[in-house]
């Protein structure tokens, strides 16, 4: 596969770390309940399809990327910066 | 500093031991040429939330570069700026005198991390240097993608690098090449055997940044 | 062209071909000398030397000899090379002849000739399709002692050579807008049709020489022959920059978004490999758009008798014939269900070959063909054939007529021709599936790999004209969707007409022997009416149940077959039956050429640390830590073992002072005005009240609750700190204080950068490390214990002004410090502390000793972090702050993991001093069986400690903290380990920390 980091351009995925399921948002650990944060940590769809995803640019730039691929067929539709995605999977 | 402690207190080359003088790989041909790229002060810079046209300020004032908004080099003088991760540059100096001194500039506009002892960095030249690079680098490096000026973090034989081209010759493109210190030695190893088959003269190091 | 019986090459033509006659190439098969000329294959060679008899078959031990002229061939399969280089199952048809060339054929014992195991064809009832899964499956004892090595005997494909691969291996990767697969005429278009619109085209051929099927056949482009058609190809497209030809390179898969997996023969074709050249490169070229122009593969026809030496297929017959000047046999018969059979029947006789008849079950001939056989003087027999015999070489074969009449042909040559499938395999790689094409009687492909086109005879298109045309329309096509004008349409080159008719007879009932669908594996058509018989339908199943297509060839001559065996037998279509899914790789690949440099040494990177030379220098002997080499120890003459050295460094330290390298720790360099608070969220304990100029004591969690990392942080300013990490989680830490940053809190003013290798770091430690570093770490620093108390962290300078870096942190409870200089000063900070320290016998210490004085401190390190430990496990859970959120928080909190019975680390001394301790072993109370019920824990480390005098261990044992004082056994079953300890505080020595403030 070919990943095109926005940062550094079409890269092969070789370079990415996989993470998986991007939605995940961490809960506030002062305030959530065992049960959210149990979600949040161990929960995740399994879409065959379309799937937004978290990479992380290990042998590149370090930028973590949300990638919206269809697990199919492996097509990337979109690669975006985590960081302005608020993305929020498990540590 | 009396003299004696300087002597006890020489650096030592991150290719010391590795890298000697001479040619390797197919006798009666030099299709490259490597030379250690000692000496060079080098600072990461990155640059605070929302502060990115600050620091490209005081860089440009310091400096008189122009920090790269994208993966690229930019040079001016002795000094030169390659771009290294989002908000982030590598700030490369010819030498080491005044270096920290001026890195002193940029406090309070960037998170400054001298690294200049860090770094192992090589010059790559000669009409066969892109296919010896080819046996390693997964970067399409022909000048329609990989243009003069162009930088890039990637990895090559699982070691983390850091490569610019840095001009192209009549004799081929320039590229000079940044690896952690620690991997020096199993990174030419690779190298070594990517360009025996080229014949290569490993020479000492003189030229400056980004230039021939 | 005449046979020209020449003593050392008897088939050789005397003209003709594509062989350099000039350029002699001596080799030897089983051991018998040999020549050949530049240009042929082994198997071209051993054909021009008569030798028709190749090897023996997998399961039968059959005679075999050479079917094809490519990479299909199933059964001219030998061992090449001697020594490490052997290799087996070459395929003798693509093994480019060099000189001094050695080959064995296999799968023979003793002889070629004669092979003792000939007999399993005798009992071969007990080897039919399922015979693995049938008679070797009781009892189950004797699979082992007698079934597999038996098989092994029997049954096999060649010997590996069992020494380590001289040769050097490479990968290389390379980028281009168009890849060509296969440079026949199709292939040869395509790449000329990019070229000469400027795109960057890289075109592969499997071939030592380009040009395809048009090597092979008499055909003439544009009223010229079709070589010289191929010489002004390739010199147009050598003299294009932007095209790169690469010969002996196999594009053998087809991977995500325009990946091509290819390997390189560099230096097969030479006896070893030119100085500083590989043996094989593996490529992966990164393609924006490919066109497969990989030809199609002739198909044989089941017949008894029909892997008999001497039936070869008719496309492989004109290819000796035609490319290498080598007659394969002088009294021929031609089966054919197409006009393209007879087309071998004519280029036979051109070569001075007696055609004695050409076999159609076809009742309508055209006419021209008819008056051809006429002309070489061929009887035309409208019928089968129904048998070939002969054992070793072809003697006779067996005609029926239409009418049912059977009569007998001598011969030594039967050319069979069935039609021609695509070699297609490539665009079943993502997962399509091909489709049956009436018209050719053949799958086509149909849904395709993103960017990939197929033309000419891959296609389906089986005509040069076609094949001229799809090569010229999709190069430019590709050419354009990578922004490139093609030139204007050229009128396409003109061809020879050429006949097509095709009416496929898969396979002939009724002859008397086995009849051969999968000539590799062995397979026979009975096999596929076993299988129907014993319900293996379904395609997958029946390739399963008989093996059928799954040798090393992967069935590229036998699929076919199979399928319209079973489709016949299930009273269904070929296309009903269905076909299978061809993945990577079409041909095999080396795993040595898969490897490249990486393999030994290389496997994967050794990081060095800078003061790594001065170690070697000092006797160190070094251990791998993830993909650092640390120093272990530092054994002086006259020191026996390991122990006595471990046990010298660690009194030394002890007593007055040593140094030990710790540059390969993590190093984080922090900073931003949120960095105290990034801190905060992802450490369990607090930092924000961490007066600058102070180190502490971290640990991090995963979100799960577990213990992720440790180490110690400095805050070096406000807004400045230095994190370390232990060594092994360098990497991974890193990526996730990351992720931290830029997924979870993105707001936060933070930036992280590594400094790892920038510093240099060394541990002193000792009662007299102060005294040492005095002498090193410039005047005006006061190192004393009010101004430099425990975890002071601050700049300080070395050699009269250079920058370095002073923490008072302690890991073997000794007054020590950590001196962190530039990496390139490592080495120089070694010696002055050496020299400083050498009135007070510094000694260095690596690893080993380390290891003992954190244990006898109880601190905990690597086997404690093992990632199923909480921080309350490890006694560190007064750590967790109850004030913030931090990564780990409320998971680590979960019932099961604050269970009073969880195993809790504790300390573990020999109840008899005298016994040794092993870590690993598990804790059994006493007197109770030594049972996974029974089990409450294991031993993570252990340590003989000079100090105390015996062995002493850490360990996590169910409820432990409230059980100090006890006694349980440590069961080690795996080195007979069965001893009583005692349960302790992990402290062993100095509880109270005298040493440390000192």
């Amino acid at each position: 596969m070919r990943i095109t980091c926005p940062y550094c351009g079409a890269r092969d995925a070789q370079e990415f770390g996989y993470l998986g399921d991007a939605n995940p948002q961490r809960p506030d650990g002062m305030d959530a309940t065992e049960a959210a944060m149990h979600d949040y940590v161990h929960l995740r769809d399994n879409p065959a399809g379309r799937h937004r995803e978290l990479w992380y640019h290990g042998a590149g730039c370090h930028a973590w990327l949300v990638v919206t691929r269809d697990t199919r067929t492996h097509a990337i539709e979109a690669v975006e910066v985590a960081r302005k995605t608020k993305a929020g999977a498990a540590a | 500093m009396a003299d004696a402690t300087t002597a006890i207190w020489a650096p030592r080359s991150a290719w010391a031991g590795i890298l000697h003088e001479g040619h390797i790989g197919l006798a009666g041909s030099t299709s490259i040429t490597i030379a250690a790229r000692d000496g060079l002060g080098i600072a990461s810079l990155i640059a605070p939330a929302a502060g990115e046209a600050a620091l490209a300020e005081a860089v440009k004032a310091a400096f008189g570069l122009d920090l790269p908004a994208t993966p690229a080099i930019a040079r001016a003088g002795h000094h030169a700026a390659v771009w290294a991760g989002p908000g982030q540059w590598l700030l490369l100096a010819e030498t080491r005198s005044g270096f920290s001194d001026a890195l002193q500039a940029l406090s309070g506009v960037a998170a400054v991390a001298e690294q200049s002892s860090g770094r192992a960095a090589l010059r790559l030249s000669g009409p066969r240097i892109r296919d010896a690079l080819a046996k390693g680098c997964m970067l399409d490096l022909h000048p329609v993608a990989f243009p003069v000026g162009m930088a890039a973090l990637t990895s090559i034989a699982h070691i983390g690098v850091h490569l610019w081209r840095a001009q192209d010759c009549p004799e081929g493109a320039v590229f000079e090449i940044m690896v952690a210190r620690s991997f020096a030695g199993s990174f030419w190893s690779w190298l070594s055997a990517s360009v025996a088959e080229f014949g290569c003269d490993i020479v000492a190091s003189g030229a400056s940044i980004g230039r021939g | 062209m005449s046979t020209q019986a020449s003593n050392k090459q008897p088939c050789r033509l005397g003209s003709g071909g594509v062989i350099d006659r000039t350029q002699t190439r001596s080799f030897r098969f089983d051991g018998k000398r040999y020549e050949g000329y530049a240009g042929d294959t082994l198997a071209s060679a051993l054909l021009a030397n008569g030798i028709r008899l190749v090897g023996r078959s997998f399961k039968y031990h059959r005679p075999r000899g050479i079917l094809s002229a490519g990479p299909e061939e199933p059964n001219a399969l030998v061992e090449l090379r001697a020594g490490a280089r052997r290799e087996p199952n070459t395929r003798a048809t693509v093994a480019e002849l060099y000189h001094g060339l050695e080959a064995r054929s296999q799968n023979r014992w003793p002889s070629l000739a004669f092979d003792l195991l000939s007999v399993n064809g005798l009992v071969s009832p007990a080897l039919v399709a399922g015979f693995y899964y049938k008679t070797f499956m009781w009892p189950a004892s004797f699979w082992e002692k007698l079934y597999e090595p038996l098989i092994r005997r029997a049954a096999g494909l060649g010997r590996a050579a069992g020494h380590e691969d001289p040769d050097h291996y490479e990968k290389a990767f390379a980028f281009c807008d168009l890849l060509v697969i296969g440079g026949g005429p199709a292939g040869l278009s395509a790449a000329l049709a990019a070229g000469r619109s400027g795109a960057r085209v890289i075109l592969c051929d499997e071939d030592f020489r380009l040009g395809g099927r048009l090597l092979t056949e008499k055909r003439e482009i544009d009223a010229r022959a079709g070589s010289e058609w191929i010489a002004d190809a390739l010199a147009e497209l050598a003299s294009m920059p932007d095209v790169t030809i690469m010969p002996r390179s196999t594009v053998y898969g087809v991977y995500d978004h325009g990946i091509y997996g290819v390997v390189e023969r560099v230096s097969d074709h030479l006896p070893v490999p030119s100085a500083h050249q590989p043996r094989q490169r593996a490529w992966r070229i990164n393609a924006r758009r490919a066109i497969l122009a990989a030809g199609a593969i002739e198909r044989p026809i089941v017949f008894a008798g029909n892997d008999t030496p001497g039936v070869m297929l008719a496309g492989a017959v004109r290819a000796y014939l035609n490319r290498y000047g080598v007659l394969p046999g002088r009294q021929a018969v031609v089966f054919t269900t197409g006009d393209d059979g007879w087309a071998t029947a004519r280029d036979l006789a051109a070569a001075g070959a007696s055609v004695s008849a050409i076999v159609d079950p076809r009742r309508e001939i055209d006419s021209a063909l008819t008056l051809l056989a006429g002309k070489i003087g061929a009887r035309v027999i409208t019928g089968v054939v129904a048998s070939a015999s002969g054992g070793r070489a072809l003697r006779s074969i067996t005609v029926r007529e239409a009418s049912g009449r059977e009569h007998s042909i001598p011969c030594d040559l039967l050319a069979v021709s069935n039609g021609w499938n695509p070699t297609l395999h490539l665009t079943s790689h993502q997962n399509t599936r091909p489709v049956w094409d009436e018209s050719i009687h053949a799958f086509v492909p149909d849904a395709l790999p993103a960017g990939l086109a197929v033309a000419g005879s891959a296609a389906g298109r089986l005509s040069l004209a076609q094949a001229l045309e799809d090569g010229a329309r999709l190069g430019a096509e590709a050419a354009s969707a990578c922004g490139f004008t093609p030139r204007a349409e050229m009128q396409p080159p003109k061809t020879d007409p050429e006949s097509l008719g095709l009416s496929p007879v898969w396979r002939v009932k009724g002859g008397k022997g086995k009849a051969f669908v999968d000539f590799q594996n062995d397979v026979t058509d009975g096999d596929i009416e076993l299988a129907a018989r014993e319900g293996f339908k379904p395609v997958e199943h029946l390739k399963r149940y008989t093996t059928l297509g799954m040798a090393t060839d992967q069935g590229k001559t036998s699929n076919i077959a199979g399928l319209a065996i079973m489709a016949e037998q299930t009273a269904k279509t070929i296309p009903q039956t269905g076909t299978t899914i061809f993945r990577p790789p079409y041909t095999p690949v080396a795993i040595g050429a898969l490897a490249g440099h990486h393999r030994a040494r290389d496997f994967r990177p050794t990081r060095l640390s800078p003061t790594h030379d001065w170690s070697r220098e000092q006797g160190a002997v070094f251990v791998e830590a993830g993909p650092w080499l640390r120093a272990q120890y530092y054994p002086r003459p006259g020191e026996s073992d390991w122990l006595t050295t471990v046990n010298r460094e660690v009194r030394a330290v002890r007593s007055t002072v040593g140094i030990c390298d710790v540059s390969t720790l993590g190093k984080i360099d922090i900073q931003g005005a949120d960095a105290a608070e990034f801190l905060e969220r992802v450490y369990i304990n607090g930092w924000k009240a961490l007066p600058v100029g102070k180190a502490r004591y971290g640990l991090m969690l995963r979100e799960d609750g577990f213990v992720m990392d440790d180490g110690t942080t400095s805050r070096l300013s406000e807004t400045h700190f230095l994190m370390t990490t232990t060594t092994a989680n360098a990497g991974k830490v890193m990526q996730h204080l990351e992720f931290c940053h830029q997924v979870l809190w993105p707001d936060l003013d933070v930036a992280m950068v590594s400094v790892s290798e920038q510093w240099a770091q060394a541990s002193i430690a000792g009662p007299k490390a102060r005294a040492v570093l005095q002498g090193v770490v410039d005047p005006q620093h006061d190192l004393s214990n009010e101004a430099f108390p425990y975890l002071a962290a601050r700049a300080v300078t070395v050699g009269g002004g250079l920058p370095a870096r002073l923490f008072r942190i302690s890991f073997s409870g000794e007054l020590a410090y950590e001196l962190a200089v530039p990496a390139e000063q490592g080495e120089a900070m070694m010696r002055a502390l050496m020299a400083a320290g050498a009135e007070h016998g510094i000694t260095p210490y690596g690893t080993e000793a380390l290891g003992v004085m954190r244990i006898e401190k109880g601190h905990v390190a690597g086997n404690e972090l093992s990632g199923q430990t909480t921080a309350r496990d490890l006694g560190l859970g007064k750590m967790m702050s109850s004030k913030k959120d931090y990564v780990g928080r409320l998971m680590a909190k979960r019932a099961a993991l604050v269970e009073a019975d969880r195993p809790i680390f504790v300390g573990f001394r020999p109840v008899n001093r005298s016994e040794r301790l092993r870590a690993g072993a598990h804790f059994i109370g006493i007197g109770k069986a030594a049972t996974m019920e029974n089990d409450e824990g294991y031993m993570t480390s252990v340590a003989y400690s000079p100090h105390l005098g015996h062995w002493m261990g850490l360990g996590l044992l169910r409820n432990g903290q409230a059980r100090i004082g006890e006694r349980v056994r440590a069961f080690d079953p795996v080195r007979n380990g069965d001893i009583e300890v005692e349960i302790c505080n992990p402290v062993f020595l100095d509880p109270e920390g005298a040493r440390l403030h000192g």
